[in-house]
């Protein structure tokens, strides 16, 4: 049994044919997981200013690169393994530089008052076991976690829960569009607004206090009424809330104050994104944005998007790929700074890159620790050989070179 | 009612509101090959109730410009398959929805990658490829 790495759930129970030294078949995971697993088509290739070179030179001009910098930033991180990210913020620390990671446009808003404990939470297995009320809120866990529900939410037959989703299980969608996973929630499905999010959490503590609500009174009072009689619940935080309610997302915190059987789970992405931000929480007190100039300066201005806009004059990204993920409009600063490229794939981010570094694929060719979505740390195996350094090996080197 | 007068011009501009989501199909053709025909079907598209389509006279298959202060982009239309109210269409979130979202974050750092909102025009270019949002940024 190996780890995938496709998504933060870490599905630990998966199994690989190898032929060939190259995976040929996976077992039990989804279709992005086993696309994760057998590997990309586009392998990265070392180079230095848009030309094939040698993997030394690459490290060579790499740090050649950061070390010219007045203000460097090193970004990513999310699709990295735990080793690596802690070779990172040294490297961060070394250089005085900015450090950031996908969360930062992602659920890091949430994981941060996790960690500050500022919301209940339980593991998974948790879920699974005793979870009897699921609310998956601005999260389509079947299209982005598409294990979700069928290892831990909604369909096993957990310790207390023997009668599974037939019996045992509500599941609730609170959602803008009827995904996949709101099909699921049959009967249970609350289509909001874009950016209702905000309207329906105050409606929702109104009719949880036994008040009407102004918005959709008889529906809210309705889903109050599930929530209430909940022994075990669960509340998936996705995107779509996230995002929705960014600009106020204390709000959150008395929702789940008035739901004292309730637990919050972060619907994490990218395998390793929560790894990244405990290990920097771990260091500094704070789960991204920061730079490192003495003590641990954190701050909006050292989100990527901030950063790419106003201060950074070099740029160093692993396992992620900005060009692709960030809007459009901020894309002409990132390629008018040196860029830096560590990752096993071409990307469009390695298209504009001034130097390449391919590296080993985490869970596949390299293996490594990791924290999946609860919290929990997960180890990634190695299934085959390769002659990829892994992303720590190449940090590590940079760092000797600097 | 006043007079559509969006009915007589050959091209009439429509308002659009669009949010983004996740496709476990794009995700697996994302990690396979991000510059493949696969991922840019399911990423250069915009699914739309029928409601929305009818009144702004468009067919699946047709292909439209989406365009607003930011970028423009050129994607394939496709009905929903699921019972929408409509008023917001959907894409899924890829760097053809990116072409159209703001950097300005107000200084916190999050952009509005769910929240966008272009003009829509039926047009008989082709979709825009990767190549060419690329394109302008290459060294
Ligand atoms: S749900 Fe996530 S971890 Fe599990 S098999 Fe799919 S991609 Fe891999």
């Amino acid at each position: 049994m190996v780890t995938c790495p496709g998504c933060a759930l870490l599905c630990d129970d998966i199994e690989v044919v190898v032929e060939n030294n190259r995976i040929k078949e996976t077992r039990n995971t989804c279709r992005r997981g086993a696309a994760r697993m057998k590997g990309c088509v586009n392998r990265l290739a070392p180079s230095v200013a848009q030309k094939p070179d040698d993997i030394e030179n690459a490290i060579k001009k790499a740090a050649a690169i950061l070390q010219n910098a007045k203000s460097p930033m090193l970004f990513g991180w999310s699709n990295s393994t735990c080793e690596a990210q802690l070779e990172g913020i040294q490297l961060a620390k070394k250089m005085s530089a900015i450090m950031d990671d996908t969360s930062s446009f992602c659920q890091g808003l949430l994981i941060e008052r996790i960690l500050q404990k500022k919301f209940r939470t339980c593991t998974l297995d948790d879920i699974r076991n005793k979870a009897d009320v699921l609310v998956y809120w601005g999260s389509d866990a079947q299209d982005s976690q598409p294990r979700h529900l069928s290892r831990f939410s909604y369909f096993p037959r957990g310790e207390l829960r023997q009668r599974g989703y037939e019996e045992d299980r509500i599941a609730i969608a609170i959602d803008v569009r009827e995904s996949n996973t709101a099909k699921i929630c049959k009967g249970h499905f609350y289509r909001i607004p874009p950016k209702g999010d905000r309207e329906f959490i105050l409606a929702l503590m109104d009719a949880l206090s036994g008040k009407v609500p102004a918005y959709e009174p008889k529906k809210m009072l309705e889903l109050a009424a599930i929530l209430k009689k909940a022994e075990f619940g669960a509340i998936f935080v996705g995107l779509g809330l996230t995002y929705s309610i960014k600009d106020d997302f204390d709000i959150l915190i008395p929702l789940a104050d008035k739901l004292p059987n309730f637990n919050i789970m972060p619907m994490v992405g990218h395998y390793n994104m929560r790894g990244f931000n405990e290990a920097l929480f771990k260091e500094t007190g704070f789960v991204n944005r920061v730079k490192f100039d003495g003590k641990a300066i954190h701050d909006s201005r050292y989100s990527i998007v901030e950063a790419l806009r106003k201060s950074i004059d070099a740029l160093l990204v692993v396992g992620s790929d900005p060009l692709s993920s960030l809007p459009r409009s901020v894309i002409p600063h990132l390629a008018n700074i040196p860029v830096i490229c560590i990752d096993p794939c071409v990307t469009l981010t390695s298209k504009i890159a001034a130097v390449t570094i391919p590296c080993a694929v985490s869970g596949v060719e390299t293996g490594g620790s990791t924290v999946r979505m609860d919290g929990k740390r997960v180890e990634l195996s190695k299934c085959i050989e390769s002659n990829y350094l892994n992303d720590k090996e190449i940090l590590a080197r940079l760092m000797e070179a600097l | 009612m006043g007079i559509d007068v969006g009915k007589y011009l050959k091209s009439p501009e429509y308002e659009i509101k669009i949010t983004t989501y996740r496709d476990i199909f794009q995700a697996e053709a994302l990690e396979c090959d991000r510059f493949g025909a696969e991922y840019m079907k399911h990423s250069a598209c915009l699914v739309m109730s029928k409601n929305d389509m009818v009144k702004m006279g468009l067919k699946t298959g047709n292909r439209v410009k989406l365009a607003n202060n930011y970028g423009s982009v050129v994607v394939e239309v496709r009905e929903s398959k699921r019972d929408e109210p409509g008023g917001i269409a959907f894409m899924v979130n890829s760097p053809w929805s990116n072409a159209l979202v703001s950097d300005e974050t107000g200084g916190k750092g999050i952009p509005e990658f769910k929240n966008i909102t272009a003009r829509i025009s039926l047009v008989k270019d082709e979709a825009t490829t990767l190549e060419s949002l690329m394109g302008s940024f290459r060294k």
